[in-house]
Parts: structure tokens; C-alpha cells; sequence
């Protein structure tokens, strides 16, 4: 706004103000045009097309299937015990390897920190976007074949699948740090390491251990799922219970799950208060 | 504070109830974490070969991608096919999400003792719940196909979009909607002229965010049936094409790119008309 203000401007006239507000309208109205088409189109090819309305059969139908997932398989929760606890250690574990991983990711790419920016920022980039564009699933998968079945598998899987976000958030603070203290560090003989032990920490920890807190919620959630291919937890469960057609115990199961989440969100509230 | 002090105390950071507490926590964390490696009986000495091996496995079976097969015109049908279920997923999501928002908002809500508690229990319960364990679930209940998978994305969408857009309408200026209020506006009348001109970038930021998030996670849900190239990353894992696989994860790595720079131009755009 500042330097409109401070360059002298043709001051516009009643004409160009019409002009450009129909150009605008006609630009919104294109726009708006070509998302109804889209909505359309993909409405068309996957909920006409593609769908088997003969199999779904009636409403009735789809109401009797889902009704056969109300009801709790009581006898399964004391199995469940030990599968739970399972998840939340390959979570809490998860996010700590996560973390420790991000530190050379959240230091090379900070851009105003980074050792040497044409290299290292760029691959730092790198590293996140690939760590968040790759499902979770997916990475449990490349880790089973890696290290094998087990808690192992699941806990790089979130490992690796934290960095990009924990490393990008953590990027952004350190960016947005108020670099006296890094001078005056330097300036007192301090090298590279001591600066950022006591110029940039002090700093970002505070958001970080927010962001780190954020992510372990969502871990939790993640690390349910990860049994399904093979990485420990509630998820085998799960697809035990869901491959021998025990619906209530499925039922069960996302129960568990639930009860898991509600004491991750709970925790991690008591956490950031007490972290800000 | 204490002028009394002897002039041999030794300094420290913390004094002795705060010291004790702040260790203990520190201890505690250490010892259940060690407890957490036992019970799990994670193999620490393949931890350190680890690396070693999956740089072996990548370099031997991964390599060479199988370009072809991502060229082929099948697989680019799946790709649209993942490109529209996130669309819809996502939209429905926010159409969802909007009116959830509107209820889940502690300062606008119709009735904080009924409509609020609930309207919070259904969006944390679409977040809680996973969105492979959703697409499980509509599989399950009407088989293989799109729609499973749109209805996936949908709930997952509302959890995550519904959360987000309840924030913002809690963090509106209640100037307006007050205004609205004394001059004898109904809730609608409110929420349209009051609350939605407020939030309404914020709304679209948000829109832009879900799809953005939608598409990702609409590469994985065919995995279990839901339609879109999941299942092709399934078939290819399970035949053990690991250089399919690889040529999969690139096209999922191009795309994620794509659309993480069309989200990011388009965010732009949006804060620009602020």
C-alpha cells in the first residue's frame, strides 16, 4: 500500500474502475464456471460411472452392511491392552527418531543459517517434501522390507514421515529468529555449534516443542493404523479382526483407537500449557 | 531477594524444588523410553546396519525406475481418477466442514449445551479416526469402487477442515455480529453478513490446504479398494515389482509437487485479494 501511495500514480478514473471491475467479474465468473465443470465431470466418472449401483443394491442394503458394525465385542479388550500400549510407544518413539532426524534437515534449511546454500538448502527441501509426499503406509511398507516385520518398521516409517513437517515448521522459526544474539555470539569467539547451542535454541523452542507436541498427536493416530502392513499395534489387530468377518470386534478395535486419540489430545493439551 | 546469603553458595539454575521436579520429569522420560525399546524389542544392533542395507536395497532393486509403465495410458486414467476423487472428496468434506465449523465455534454456536458438544464429538471423531481406516470401513459396507473412496476422503476432509474453520470463526471480531445482534438479525442473518465476510479468505486458504492434503492421501486409499493408483501401488508391492513401485512413488512424488505449487500460487492469489 506504502509505496502507492508514495509514487505518483495516474489517479484512476470512474471508466477504468467499471473496466476493471467487470474484467474481475468476468475473470470470477471463468473461474467459477470451470469448477462447477470439474464438480460435474468427476461427479459423472466416479459416483455415475464407476459405481456398481446393481451390487449397492438399495438404501436398505447399505444401511443392513453398516448396521453389522453396531455392537462392541466385549471379550476382545483385555487383548487389547497390550496392542494399545504397543501403538502409543511406537508413536512416542516415532516422533522422538523423528526428531532427532530433523535436526540436520531444520538446520540445512533454514536459509539464513545453512551451511552452504546452493547445496544444502535445495536438498534439505528435498528431504521434507519427500518425507511428507510419501503415505505413511507406504513408508511402513519400504521399512518391512528393509529391517523387517515389527515395532521397528513402524517406528522409522513415523520417523521419517514426521521430518518434513517438524523440519519445515522448525525451518520457518529459525528463519524468523532476531539474529543479535547470533552476533553477539560470534562477535564473543563463539563457533557455529555454540551459536546455535545458545543464539538460535533458546529461541525456537518454544514453537518447536509446540510443533513436536502436534506432531506426536498425530503419530498416535498414525501408528493405529500401521499393523495393517506388517509394522505392530492396534492396526493388526484390526485387520485380524476385520479379515475373519468379526464386525463388532472391528467395532472394538476403532473403539480403542478412539479412547487412544482422546488420551493423545488430552496429554498433549496439559503439554503445550505447559510448554507456553 | 536473599541478603542474608553466605558468599560460598554456588549458583544454579534451577533452586531446589523446581531442580528436583524438572530432573525427575527428565529421568522419567528417559526410563520409559528405555522400557518403550524393551517392550517392543526393537533390535538395536540392526538399527546401525540399517542404513547400510537400505541404501544396498534401493541402489539393487529400486534403481532403474520403470518410466514405461508410469507412461502407460491406463495408469494415467488412475492418476485422474486420484485427481478427481480428491476433488470430491475434498468438496463434499468442505461442504460438511462448513456448517460443523459453524456449530463446533464456541462463539457462535446455536446452543453451547447441545449443538456445540456434538457438532465437536463429530469432528474429532472424523479426525480421530484414520483415513485408510475409513476407506476400509466403505469398502466394507458397499464394495470396491470410487465412491468408497470419495466417502473416505470426505470424512477425513470434515475432520480435518472442520477443525481448522471452527479456529477461525472463534477467532473472528465480535464487533459486527454484536451490531447484527442489537439491530434484531436472526442467526442466519448473522452468520452470513457477520461472521462469513470475515472468515471468508481464511475459508478459501483452508479450501485450498484440504485439497491439498485430500490429494495426498487419496494416493494410498485405493490400497485397500478404494479406487485411484493405490491399487496399483498394491499390485506392484505384492508382485514384488520393485521398479514399478519405484516409477509409482516418483509419479506420486511429481504430482504431490504439482499440486503442493498450485496450492501454494493459488494461496497467494488469495492473500494477495485480502
Amino acid at each position: 500500500m506504502s509505496d502507492t501511495l508514495a509514487s505518483p500514480v495516474k489517479k484512476p478514473t470512474v471508466d477504468d474502475i467499471i473496466n476493471s471491475r467487470r474484467q474481475n467479474r468476468a475473470a470470477k465468473g471463468a473461474f467459477y464456471t470451470l469448477l462447477l465443470i470439474m464438480v460435474v465431470w468427476s461427479i459423472k466418472v466416479t459416483i455415475i460411472e464407476d459405481t456398481d449401483w446393481e451390487r449397492i443394491g438399495s438404501l436398505g442394503k447399505v444401511i443392513a452392511a453398516a448396521n453389522r458394525f453396531i455392537g462392541i465385542d466385549f471379550s476382545l479388550f483385555p487383548s487389547l491392552i497390550g496392542p494399545t500400549l504397543e501403538t502409543l510407544m511406537i508413536a512416542c518413539l516415532g516422533t522422538l527418531v523423528g526428531v532427532i532426524l530433523c535436526i540436520p534437515a531444520a538446520w540445512f534449511g533454514a536459509h539464513n543459517i545453512t551451511p552452504y546454500k546452493p547445496i544444502t538448502y535445495p536438498l534439505a527441501r528435498l528431504m521434507m517434501t519427500l518425507s511428507r509426499s510419501i503415505h505413511e503406509i507406504v513408508w511402513a511398507l519400504f521399512f518391512v522390507a528393509a529391517v523387517g516385520l515389527g515395532a521397528l518398521a513402524g517406528v522409522m516409517a513415523l520417523a521419517v514421515r514426521s521430518i518434513g513437517f517438524i523440519a519445515k515448521m522448525s525451518a520457518e522459526a529459525i528463519e524468523d529468529i532476531d539474529p543479535g544474539p547470533v552476533d553477539a555470539i560470534r562477535a564473543a569467539g563463539g563457533n557455529d555449534f555454540q551459536v546455535m547451542i545458545y543464539a538460535i535454541l533458546p529461541q525456537v523452542l518454544p514453537q518447536v516443542l509446540s510443533v513436536i507436541i502436534f506432531e506426536w498427536d498425530i503419530n498416535i493416530r498414525r501408528s493405529a493404523i500401521l499393523g495393517m502392513v506388517g509394522a505392530g499395534g492396534l492396526g493388526l489387530v484390526f485387520f485380524r479382526q476385520m479379515n475373519t468377518f468379526n464386525y463388532h470386534g472391528v467395532t472394538s478395535v476403532i473403539i480403542a483407537i478412539l479412547l487412544l486419540i482422546l488420551l493423545g489430545e488430552v496429554l498433549s493439551y496439559f503439554a503445550r500449557k505447559a510448554v507456553i | 531477594m536473599d541478603r542474608t546469603a553466605t558468599p560460598a553458595r554456588t549458583w544454579s539454575r534451577f533452586k531446589f524444588p523446581d531442580s528436583l521436579i524438572r530432573y525427575g520429569v527428565w529421568l522419567s522420560v528417559l526410563v520409559f523410553l528405555a522400557y518403550t525399546v524393551e517392550y517392543l524389542e526393537i533390535p538395536l544392533d540392526r538399527l546401525l546396519g540399517m542404513l547400510g542395507r537400505m541404501g544396498s536395497t534401493i541402489a539393487n532393486r529400486y534403481y532403474p525406475p520403470d518410466i514405461d509403465y508410469i507412461m502407460d495410458a491406463d495408469y494415467l486414467e488412475y492418476v485422474l481418477e486420484t485427481v478427481q476423487m480428491a476433488y470430491l472428496g475434498a468438496l463434499f468434506g468442505l461442504l460438511a466442514s462448513v456448517p460443523l465449523g459453524w456449530f463446533g465455534s464456541y462463539n457462535m454456536t446455536p446452543s453451547r449445551r447441545y449443538v456445540y458438544p456434538i457438532a465437536r464429538l463429530i469432528v474429532m471423531g472424523c479426525r480421530a479416526v484414520h483415513e485408510m481406516i475409513w476407506a476400509i470401513l466403505f469398502v466394507t459396507i458397499i464394495g470396491f469402487g470410487m465412491l468408497p473412496g470419495v466417502l473416505a476422503l470426505m470424512f477425513f476432509c470434515t475432520g480435518f477442515a472442520g477443525k481448522l474453520i471452527a479456529e477461525e470463526i472463534e477467532a473472528i471480531d465480535m464487533g459486527p455480529v454484536e451490531a447484527m445482534r442489537a439491530s434484531g438479525a436472526n442467526l442466519f442473518q448473522t452468520m452470513i453478513f457477520g461472521v462469513f465476510p470475515q472468515v471468508r479468505v481464511a475459508i478459501t486458504g483452508i479450501a485450498i490446504y484440504t485439497w491439498d492434503v485430500s490429494f495426498r492421501a487419496a494416493t494410498v486409499v485405493g490400497f485397500f479398494g478404494a479406487g485411484g493408483m493405490g491399487w496399483y501401488l498394491k499390485r506392484n508391492i505384492l508382485q514384488i515389482e520393485t521398479e514399478r513401485v519405484a516409477a509409482i512413488l516418483l509419479s506420486i512424488l511429481a504430482l504431490v509437487l504439482i499440486s503442493e505449487a498450485l496450492s501454494a500460487w493459488a494461496r497467494a492469489r488469495v492473500m494477495k485479494m485480502k
